[in-house]
């Protein structure tokens, strides 16, 4: 029998800026289809945990990989290593980021921000990455949006678009960085039904938020995390919340 | 004291020409060679660790707080030390550009550095090396704000570049003082060449406007389509 690596495998990873150990020998595996919520206070180190994951900071200790692939540091013969920008980057695409503040590229259109990452990084034609950009849009209802500036769409759609790039990567798995906080409150109910959906399809997600009652709509896994550890794993569906009682104390009752 | 004499200036015009031609040849090839060296230098402060940036500080600081005629005179006099002989007007070049490469490299740093670092960012989260982020992502967003600091910076290395008749290269100020040598009607020479150099500095700077007009178009076509932005947000309308 062939072992399926996990989508993504973080083991004993530490990170720490000056005195301040943001991220303590956390380990974390993710397998195919999971939708992980990551919760925690601000300062918890979750954010934190992502950067690392996803490349942008360097860890101090431990190794990232994703589908058994290392990323980041690597161990050879016992000694560390920090792989080379370019091993890295091969593997960049594979997790596909949603950032907090979305980051959409303002002097392209809502489409040329899907086409153009296909096209410079995985070297697809421009009618191919074009196909893939028009199909994702109108999937997540925004066909209509395609050819407009980021400013002229609303935050929804902006987010939608932001969803569409990484999308378009063909990740293994999706990443989002507290995808409520920069919505309007009344949209949150979209986005549950939107990360649903994307559950739906199959994808892998991890979900980065503070809001503990979002995190157990969308999410089939709680990971917390406080002081840099993770001081809750378990179920949401089907298992009872309240039985969790780890998390009493902390402020996510 | 002699009559202000305009018929001078038809005489000499040939020699005014010689000049504006000689220093438009100079402005020109000093602001590439600049603006290119501006930009290389910019780029490398981004490296990673304090040294990139702090040397770059270093050459800025250097160079900025000498007169242009002093950093002619040490690249001039100083560069025979070391066994380079070349043209003079090659030293001109050369020494304008490295002059103003300093400015440029600064503007052109703080352009980035105003950009949200999101930007960068995200476009190395899907796998864009630093190269391709700045080739699809920073340049295309900073092209239009640096326009206007550039074409300052552009100004004033016209001007400056007045400072080269004082190593003998035949430009318009230059070509001035030789007319004002022969015929010592000074303040006929010197209105005609301010009249060029300011024609020069117009130009330039209509050139600039109509660069920053067109940088702007797609965006303010975007715009105008928008009725909702349109309702809220009041635009200039940048004409075609």
């Amino acid at each position: 029998m062939t072992v399926v690596p996990d989508v993504l495998c973080v083991e004993q990873l530490s990170k720490s800026f000056g005195a301040l150990r943001a991220v303590d020998d956390v380990s974390l595996r993710i397998t195919r289809g999971q939708v992980v919520g990551l919760i925690g206070a601000s300062g918890s180190g979750k954010t934190t945990l992502l950067r690392c994951m996803t490349g942008l900071e360097r860890h101090d200790a431990g190794y990232v990989s994703i589908e058994g692939k290392p990323f980041g540091r690597v161990s050879v013969g016992g000694v560390d290593r920090q792989q080379t920008r370019k091993e890295m980057d091969a593997l960049r695409p594979k997790l596909g980021l949603v950032f907090q503040q979305l980051n959409l590229w303002p002097h392209l259109t809502a489409i040329e921000n899907i086409i153009r990452p296909q096209v410079v990084v995985l070297k697809r034609s421009r009618e191919e990455a074009t196909a893939k950009a028009v199909q994702l849009l109108t999937t997540l209802g925004l066909s209509a949006k395609s050819s407009e500036y980021p400013y002229a769409l609303s935050g929804g759609q902006r987010q939608r678009v932001a969803i569409a790039r990484a999308l378009a990567m063909d990740p293994a798995l999706m990443l989002f960085d507290e995808p409520t906080s920069a919505l309007d409150p009344e949209l949150v109910g979209e986005v549950v039904a939107l990360l649903r959906d994307l559950a739906a399809m199959g994808m892998t997600m991890v979900i980065v938020t503070h809001e503990m009652g979002f995190a157990t709509k969308v999410s089939d896994r709680i990971v917390a995390m406080n002081a840099g550890k993770i001081i809750f794993d378990g179920k949401t569906r089907g298992a009872d919340l309240a039985s969790n009682r780890p998390l009493a104390g902390s402020h996510y009752t | 004291m002699s009559k202000f004499d305009p018929w001078l200036i038809v005489e000499y015009a040939p020699h005014l020409a010689l000049g504006a031609w000689r220093t438009i040849y100079i402005v020109v090839a000093a602001f590439l060679l600049g603006y290119a060296f501006g930009i290389v230098l910019a780029l490398l402060s981004f490296l990673p660790g304090r040294l990139p940036r702090t040397l770059l500080t270093i050459y800025s600081v250097c160079l900025r707080s000498i007169p242009f005629i002093i950093a002619l005179f040490i690249i001039y006099y100083g560069l025979p030390f070391f066994g380079v002989r070349l043209p003079t007007i090659y030293v001109a070049i050369v020494s304008l550009a490295v002059y103003k490469s300093a400015y440029y490299a600064e503007a052109i740093r703080g352009a980035i550095v105003a950009l949200p670092r999101g930007q960068f960012e995200s476009a190395r989260a899907v796998g864009m090396s630093p190269a391709q982020a700045f080739r699809h992502v920073i340049a295309p967003q900073i092209l239009r704000g640096l326009i206007p600091p550039s074409t300052n910076l552009t100004l004033m290395l016209i001007k400056e570049s007045s400072v080269l008749s004082s190593i003998a290269v035949a430009e318009l100020t230059y070509q001035g003082l030789i007319m004002q040598g022969n015929t010592y009607a000074a303040l006929e020479v010197f209105t005609a060449v301010s009249a060029v150099y300011w024609a020069l500095c117009s130009m330039t700077a209509w050139l600039a406007h109509r660069l920053e007009a067109r940088s702007n178009a797609p965006q303010a076509a975007a715009i105008q389509r928008n009725r909702i932005a349109a309702r809220y947000l009041s635009f200039e309308r940048v004409g075609k």
